[in-house]
């Protein structure tokens, strides 16, 4: 019973990472340099699950970890200024800005879904608790 | 005359399981109050080695002593619960690497549902000496 609590949790943790990763994302939305400073725009994270056979309980259930987090590799999207001090000097893309290829609205999406499941999570915690509490009316 | 009549039950025992659950709970709240705290480490109490003392201590209790002659009212039985007294004091201090607010939760709510269970047990062995006592259910 109690192993059923620790299954929810890992749930819990995998998708407060993925809520993490999707925030991440959403903030860096315009980030035309990466984190060294370096001339090149952030690309979307996506956090991968599995299952995690440490948490396997007696009947067959098996929690959930963070296999990786991993980096999306797409072309960036290309905008038109050629003011900009940040403007590629010389090539095909002369005087436009690179910037991060990332579609909000998925974002947006991916984050109701993470959230979802966080609360389904803790609702199935719920259902346990009050199981085990059910049960101690047996002694009590 | 007191101490006799609740070593025949098992009181004593769950004694030690409800002030260890109750210690772990003020760990887990610290760990919990501290969730932000830079460079803090993790703390728990480790349930399994107090398990592990408390099967000692039961099965040395429940083991037939030898008595001679004269020798009867030398050791108290209870004796046998103090080495599970000090495994309370025996902090572990985990890696603070892997740990999150939603484990802590989760090892207060199954420590709760340790202290349920034994509190219930605990009322039901009090109910049977009440039972006893006045003759009546």
């Amino acid at each position: 019973m109690l192993r059923a609590l620790d299954i929810s949790t890992s749930g819990l943790v995998a998708q407060r990472i993925r809520l993490d990763a999707i925030s991440g994302n959403l903030a860096n939305m315009s980030s035309v340099r990466n984190e060294r400073g370096e001339l090149q725009p952030y690309q979307e994270r996506f956090v991968v699950f599995q299952p995690d056979e440490e948490l396997r309980s007696r009947d067959g259930a098996v929690g959930v970890k963070v296999s990786e987090v991993r980096t999306e590799t797409v072309e960036p999207k290309y905008r038109y200024q050629p003011g900009h001090p940040l403007a590629i000097k010389e090539g095909k893309w002369k005087g436009y800005v690179a910037y991060p290829n990332m579609d909000m609205m998925s974002q947006f999406v991916d984050s109701l879904i993470a959230t979802r499941a966080y609360e389904a999570n803790l609702g199935v915690m719920e259902v346990t608790k009050n199981l085990s509490d059910q049960s101690l009316r047996i002694i009590g | 005359m007191l101490p006799n009549l609740f070593n025949n039950t098992t009181i004593p025992v769950l004694q030690e399981v409800l002030s260890f659950s109750q210690a772990r709970h003020n760990v887990l709240a610290g760990n919990i109050a501290n969730a932000d705290t830079p460079g803090y480490l993790v703390r728990d109490l480790s349930v399994d080695t107090f398990q592990e003392r408390l099967k000692e201590a039961l099965t040395r209790q429940a083991a037939p002593r030898e008595f001679t002659l004269g020798d009867v009212a030398d050791r108290e039985p209870d004796d046998a619960m103090r080495e599970v007294r000090d495994s309370l004091k025996t902090i572990l201090f985990l890696d603070g690497s892997n740990v999150g607010i939603e484990q802590q939760v989760t090892e207060v709510a199954k420590n709760q549902y340790l202290h349920n269970l034994t509190v219930s047990i605990m009322n039901s062995q009090f109910r049977l000496l009440q039972a006893a006592i006045s003759e009546r259910v």
